[in-house]
C-alpha cells in the first residue's frame, strides 16, 4: 500500500508540474491567437496546430485531478474527521475536472463562432475558469509536494464512513453544477438546444460515478462485506423518502407550469433537471441526517 | 421510552478506548458509535450483543431503558 502511494505521489508531482507548464504555455497560445480570431484573420495551419497542444493541456490536466482526487480520498478513508480544509480541496478538484469539459464546449464554440464571422463572448469565460483551473494545480502541487498531515489520522478503519460522507459531498457539487447548467437551458431560444447539449450535461456526473466506483471497491473489500453500516442504512432510507416526495413536488410543479408547452423547452431538459436534482436531494438528504446523528 | 446506554464510560474505563477503536472492534463506522452515545440511534439487537460481549458485561450494564418525561 505504500508503495502505490509512493507511486501515486511520484505521478501527482510529474503531472501536476507540466500541467503547470501547459497551462502557462496556453496563455502564450491564447495571447497569440485571440487577436488573430476575433479580428476574423486567417489562421495559418502551423497556429492552428498550436490548439493541439492546448488539447494535450486538458488531457494532463484532467489526469491531474483525477490523480489527486484519489489521493486526497485514499488520505481521507483514514481520517479522524472531514476538516473543512480537506472538503475545500474535494470541492475545487471535482469543479476543476468539471469545468474541463466546458473548457473543451467554449473552444469548439470559439472555434465555430469564428468560422461563421460571429463574435466570441466566450473568451471571457474560458480566461476565468484556466485561471481557476492553474490555481487549482497550484494548490494541488503544493499539497503533493509537502504531503498530508499524519496528525489527523487512524490505524485501521473496518467499516468506513468518510468515503460514504466524501460520496454525498461530491453529490451536492455535481448536483448543483447539473441543476444550474440545465436551469440555464431555459434562458436561451429552443433553437439552441440540441440534443446532444441535453447529453452533455450528462457528463456532470462523471466525477460522482468515480467516486462511487471507488467506494463500491472499497465496500468489495470489506470483509465481511456490508454496503452500508446499519446507522448509514437508516440515514440512506430516511435520504430516499425525502427525495421521493421533493421529486415528486418537482414534478408536479414542472409539469403545471409547462402545461401549455408540453413540447417546449420541459422536452429537453426534464430528464438532466430530474437526475441532477435528485441526486442533489439524496446526497443532501445523507448529509444532514448523517449529521443529526 | 428511550434507550439510554453507558457506552462513553465503559469505553474510557476500557484503556480510554477510542470511537473508531470499538467500532473496529464490533464492525461498525466510528459515526455509528457516535450517534449510540448520543442516543440519537438505537443499535439492532445484534449490535448491542456485540457491544456487550466485546465488553464482557450484562446487557443491562451498558443499555437501560430510560423514561423520556424523567428525563425532561
Amino acid at each position: 500500500m505504500k508503495k502505490l502511494e509512493k507511486i501515486l505521489r511520484f505521478f501527482s508531482i510529474v503531472v501536476g508540474f507540466a500541467s503547470a507548464v501547459f497551462f502557462v504555455a496556453d496563455a502564450f497560445i491564447f495571447a497569440q491567437l485571440r487577436p488573430k480570431l476575433v479580428a476574423f484573420e486567417t489562421i495559418s495551419a502551423a497556429e492552428e496546430g498550436l490548439m493541439n497542444w492546448v488539447g494535450i493541456s486538458l488531457v494532463l490536466f484532467l489526469t491531474f485531478c483525477l490523480l489527486s482526487l484519489l489521493r486526497i480520498t485514499m488520505y481521507l478513508k483514514y481520517a479522524k474527521k472531514i476538516t473543512i480544509f480537506s472538503l475545500f480541496l474535494i470541492v475545487i478538484g471535482v469543479v476543476a475536472l468539471l469545468f474541463v469539459f466546458g473548457d473543451l464546449a467554449l473552444l469548439s464554440d470559439i472555434g465555430k463562432q469564428y468560422k461563421h464571422g460571429l463574435d466570441q463572448p466566450e473568451w471571457l469565460l474560458l480566461f476565468p475558469i484556466m485561471g481557476f483551473q492553474f490555481t487549482t494545480i497550484l494548490i494541488y502541487t503544493y499539497i503533493h509536494f509537502f504531503g498530508f498531515s499524519k496528525d489527523n489520522q487512524v490505524d485501521h478503519v473496518a467499516r468506513d464512513s468518510n468515503i460514504f460522507l466524501i460520496v454525498q459531498y461530491v453529490g451536492v457539487v455535481c448536483g448543483l453544477m447539473g441543476t444550474a447548467g440545465s436551469g440555464l437551458r431555459y434562458m436561451f431560444p429552443m433553437a439552441t438546444i440540441p440534443a446532444h447539449m441535453v447529453a452533455t450535461l450528462v457528463t456532470l456526473m462523471v466525477p460522482y460515478v468515480l467516486i462511487v466506483g471507488y467506494w463500491s471497491i472499497n465496500k468489495l473489500q470489506e470483509k465481511p462485506r456490508q454496503w452500508y453500516d446499519e446507522k448509514q442504512m437508516q440515514d440512506v432510507g430516511k435520504s430516499a423518502f425525502f427525495t421521493l416526495v421533493l421529486s415528486v413536488i418537482f414534478m408536479m410543479v414542472q409539469f403545471t407550469a409547462n402545461y401549455d408547452d408540453l413540447a417546449g423547452v420541459i422536452r429537453m431538459v426534464w430528464f438532466p433537471q430530474t437526475l441532477f436534482l435528485i441526486l442533489l436531494f439524496f446526497s443532501l438528504g445523507n448529509l444532514y441526517f448523517t449529521a443529526r446523528g | 421510552m428511550k434507550l439510554g446506554n453507558r457506552l462513553r464510560k465503559f469505553r474510557f474505563e476500557h484503556d480510554e478506548m477510542t470511537q473508531q477503536d470499538l467500532a473496529n472492534a464490533v464492525g461498525v463506522s466510528r459515526l455509528t458509535i457516535h450517534s449510540i452515545e448520543k442516543g440519537k440511534f438505537n443499535p439492532s439487537t445484534l449490535l448491542a450483543l456485540k457491544i456487550v460481549h466485546f465488553f464482557n458485561v450484562k446487557f443491562e450494564d451498558i443499555f437501560y431503558m430510560m423514561d423520556e418525561r424523567v428525563q425532561e
